[in-house]
């Protein structure tokens, strides 16, 4: 063999350098400034400081700039604790959701015709609107009085559901409270952060749709055509073939999703603007606004950013310690 | 006995084909509602961008399509609209011309420095057993969890600071194209290293035993094979940059990409829909075609080729 040990070195470092300085240098000037007071409007004031005029000392380090205040700050902030609430219950629901979505238009499409050829070919497509946009568009489409999804939700949801309220409440001893038909979904606490996940789950639930395609694909389909002689229905083979089967891969695919649920930013600040009243702030949201929009402050920003890495940091040891056995 | 049997046969396969027939209703049934779900707000926001003003602010399905509204968007100055009627209003242009050439070259400079970068590390971590190379690729893997407002904010701090060509990074065209890198270069390994893999290595092989160097099996054996995973790839990465919102907004600032403009439709009675809906078509329709061309291969790049 003739190849050269110095050889990878030289293909792979002018890569791994700016992935390097791209990644690692943010992530520990970020740890730097987190111990910092850093506000944008006054000049900083850093521990660490080299020689500007010869005859200083090379490095001087001044320990008293240094404090913990921006984490201990963090903990006993009450929109911050909101922001990981509403993080939470976002990750909950979208997650949830894309996945259950995505499993169902993956069985459903997964056997051969042309409408499912068709759909398979169109669920690519959320994949090409970005998050900014679809936030637009989604309460363009929420809005209570012209939004086609408020129309739809009204007429062929809630009012058949009322329908069927009160003539229950005809019966004796039986009284429901009607569905609010003038709801105004991005200003109701529950139902903006429902619809904010609605609008991620409908970009993801196609793509997680494909992902599980592709797996269902490469499962020897004698299974299932053994199953079905065995006299299996179509429920029975879903629990009890095809669900096991793709178990890693859901798996794998919930907890990617999970991730990236966890750094959901874009569509807030096009579709609900963290409001009504910060039940929509994410902690990506709220950080945002502390850095650049509010406070300005940087240094806070940075404590609170480092918060969102630790929890990030813990799902990717799970996903790749599973990616890893996989391989 | 034969008769009553001969009945049976006829009954059960009767109801054999009617419990068939239902399935196959209901089968797709879940196919329109699932094309309803996905297609119903692409086609809405389309109908929107050319609705005249008085319908954009209805459901109204019948209208006379305009271009107006994509007039408004990229003109710079007043746009009349209805001319000559009672209805007859101006509306300001929002000067998106810049804005689009801001995203195509943002995000073209990002791939044309992110591919050829990409290209050569994944041609390393696919064919040479060198010492940390598993580590290093599972390194870069786990960039992709790292939220991008950890790396904006000390570039934010960093860029205000760096003046190049006498203007400072912050809200330049170069800055953002800069920490794009910390988001496409990943991407882009992880999914050239997987083409580079499905190679054989045979071409390689009988290469170096022409006597051949490391260099001339790289650029004149491999790379041209590997050319179309390239490409996808580059596509790819497109889609990423043109997409991204958060470093657009924290590091482009005012030099706009499409995605910061569209919050630009806003005027003082809120967001102007018609507006935005012509703005947001042209954003996704392009993306839209180098979607579908590399359809086949979006789920190996967003998962890095953990789902297979």
């Amino acid at each position: 063999m003739r190849k050269k040990r110095w050889v990878p070195w030289v293909l792979v470092s002018p890569a791994l350098i700016v992935v390097f300085a791209t990644t690692v240098y943010p992530l520990l000037a970020a740890l730097y400034y987190s111990f910092h007071k850093y506000d944008l409007r006054k000049v900083p004031q850093f521990a660490i400081q080299l020689a500007s005029q010869p005859g200083d000392p090379l490095i001087s380090i001044d320990w008293s700039l240094l404090s913990l205040r921006n984490y201990t700050l963090a903990f006993s902030d009450s929109r911050f604790i909101n922001s990981l609430h509403v993080t939470f219950w976002f990750t909950i629901i979208s997650v949830g959701l894309s996945v259950i979505i995505g499993l169902f238009i993956a069985v459903v499409v997964q056997k051969s015709g042309r409408l499912q050829s068709l759909t398979k070919v169109l669920l690519i497509f959320p994949f090409a609107v970005s998050p900014a946009l679809k936030g637009y568009s989604w309460r363009y489409m929420l809005n209570d009085q012209y939004g086609i999804y408020d129309l739809l939700a009204v007429e062929l949801i809630i009012k058949p559901i009322n329908v069927v309220i009160e003539s229950l409440n005809n019966l004796p001893l039986i009284d429901i409270t009607p569905i609010n038909e003038t709801v105004v979904w991005l200003a109701d606490r529950f139902w903006a952060l429902f619809m904010l996940a609605m609008s991620e789950t409908w970009g993801w639930a196609p793509l997680i749709a494909l992902m599980f395609v592709g797996a269902l694909g490469s499962i020897d389909s004698q299974i299932f055509e053994a199953a079905r002689i065995d006299g299996a229905n179509i429920l029975q083979i879903f629990w009890r073939v095809t669900l096991p089967l793709l178990r890693p891969v859901i798996l794998i695919v919930t907890m990617l999703k999970t991730i990236f649920s966890l750094k959901m930013f874009d569509q807030v600040v096009t579709m609900t603007g963290g409001g009504p009243v910060r039940a929509t702030q994410t902690i990506n949201y709220y950080i945002h606004q502390v850095g650049f929009v509010r406070n300005l402050d940087i240094g806070y920003a940075s404590a609170l950013a480092y918060i969102l890495v630790v929890i990030l940091t813990v799902f990717a040891a799970l996903y790749v310690a599973k990616f890893l056995n996989r391989e | 006995m034969a008769a009553i049997s001969v009945v049976d046969a006829r009954n059960t396969r009767a109801s054999h084909s009617m419990r068939r027939g239902v399935a196959r209703l209901l089968e797709t049934v879940a196919l329109l509602l699932i094309i309803a779900f996905i297609m119903f707000p692409i086609i809405w926001l389309a109908l929107t961008s050319f609705k005249p003003l008085e319908k954009a602010y209805s459901t109204d399905v019948f209208f006379t399509p305009t271009l107006k509204n994509y007039e408004i968007i990229f003109s710079d100055t007043t746009v009349i609209e209805n001319e000559g009627t009672d209805r007859e209003r101006g509306s300001v242009g929002r000067k998106m011309i810049p804005n689009v050439i801001n995203s195509v070259v943002v995000s073209s400079a990002t791939i044309l420095i992110a591919i050829p970068l990409a290209t050569i590390a994944a041609y390393a971590f696919s064919r040479y057993n060198f010492f940390g190379n598993r580590a290093l690729l599972i390194w870069i893997l786990t960039t992709q969890f790292l939220p991008a407002i950890v790396v904006a904010i000390p570039f934010f701090a960093l860029f205000r600071t760096v003046q190049v060509f006498g203007a400072p990074l912050l809200g330049s065209r170069l800055g953002l194209i800069i920490v794009n890198m910390s988001m496409v270069l990943p991407y882009a390994i992880w999914m050239i290293k997987g083409f580079v893999d499905s190679l054989p290595g045979e071409i390689e092989e009988a290469a170096y035993v022409d006597g051949a160097n490391d260099f001339q099996v790289l650029f004149f054996v491999s790379l041209p094979l590997v050319r179309p995973g390239i490409l996808v790839a580059s596509v790819f990465a497109f889609i990423m940059s043109w997409n991204e919102f958060l470093f657009a907004l924290i590091i482009g600032r005012e030099m706009r990409t499409m995605q910061v403009a569209l919050m630009t439709t806003s005027g003082v009675r809120g967001v102007m829909w018609e507006q935005m809906a012509a703005a947001g078509m042209v954003v996704m329709v392009p993306i839209f075609f180098l979607a579908m061309f590399i359809r086949k291969n979006v789920v190996d790049g967003l998962t890095m080729g953990a789902v297979k």
